[in-house]
């Protein structure tokens, strides 16, 4: 047990959620990431990892060759984290980013039009599927994308990167609101 | 096009997400004479044309990668990842 109690404070809570007809900027809850880490790159564990988790399918997702993000809006206890770790073990690392990660969901008609003025991913619904992830550029920033659904996607950076990314994405969708 | 990488984990992507680090060359043996690891370390022949180098997709899957690239013309032959050695169409 720490001497300190360090309190938590989202790196977006100054942030108001941008809403309007065709675009919605969102900061999401900081609740967990973990990062999953196989020995083996050529392993799919997600079905694993999955069931070690008990979580849905797009909780889980994929990152590189053996990697994965495990991701929610609720924060997972020691206990809970030990146990996974436990039954993992086998197979993959477990490593805590819910401190050191942050996610913005962005939605709407134009969403994929806003991404695609900041990154050079097909963002296209036959290249870019419901579930896909992928780690690429937006501007500078080294983003973590996922796609929610046909027009809702969820993108996770580095948390220090969070507030420029924010105001990039603000900027970047100021011309559909 | 030379500023599209065909990653063979992520598909196409601009060079800015990558870091190059030259080319890839086969080491010396570990006891190799000084002058084989001078050379290897310090001298290139650096010819035009086809060359296998690094490539780090640093802001993308951060696996390293061989790409094939032609110096004269720019054009990329392929990437493979260098643990994989799965060549990717272009």
């Amino acid at each position: 047990m720490s001497a300190f109690a360090i309190e938590h404070r989202a790196a977006l809570s100054g942030k108001i959620p941008l809403i309007s007809t065709s675009v919605t900027l969102q900061a999401l809850p900081e609740g967990h990431v973990l990062h999953v880490l196989s020995a083996n790159a050529g392993d799919d564990l997600s079905g694993k990892i999955r069931a070690a988790f008990g979580a849905e399918t797009l909780a889980v997702r994929f990152v590189s060759p053996g990697q994965w993000f495990v991701v929610g809006d609720e924060p997972i206890s020691a206990a809970a984290h030990a146990k996974i770790v436990q039954k993992l073990k086998p197979h993959a690392d477990v490593i805590d980013q819910s401190q050191g990660r942050v996610r913005i969901a962005i939605a709407g008609a134009k969403a994929a039009s806003v991404l695609a003025k900041g990154t050079a991913v097909d963002l296209a619904l036959n290249a870019f599927p419901v579930g896909h992830a992928t780690t690429t550029l937006i501007g500078h920033i080294a983003t973590h994308i996922t796609r929610i659904s046909e027009d809702r996607f969820e993108l996770m950076v580095l948390r220090g990167f969070a507030e420029s990314l924010w105001d990039e994405l603000a900027e970047l969708s100021a011309e559909y609101s | 096009m030379a500023s599209l990488i065909p990653c063979p984990h992520c598909g196409q992507r601009p060079k800015e997400e990558f870091t190059v680090k030259g080319a890839a060359l086969a080491r010396p043996a570990a006891d190799a004479s000084r002058e084989a690891w001078f050379d290897h370390v310090y001298l290139r022949e650096n010819p035009r044309g086809r060359y296998d180098e690094h490539w780090h997709h640093t802001s993308g899957c951060r696996r390293w990668l061989v790409v094939t690239r032609d110096t004269a013309t720019h054009e990329i032959a392929g990437a493979r990842d260098t643990a994989a050695r799965t060549e990717t169409a272009k």
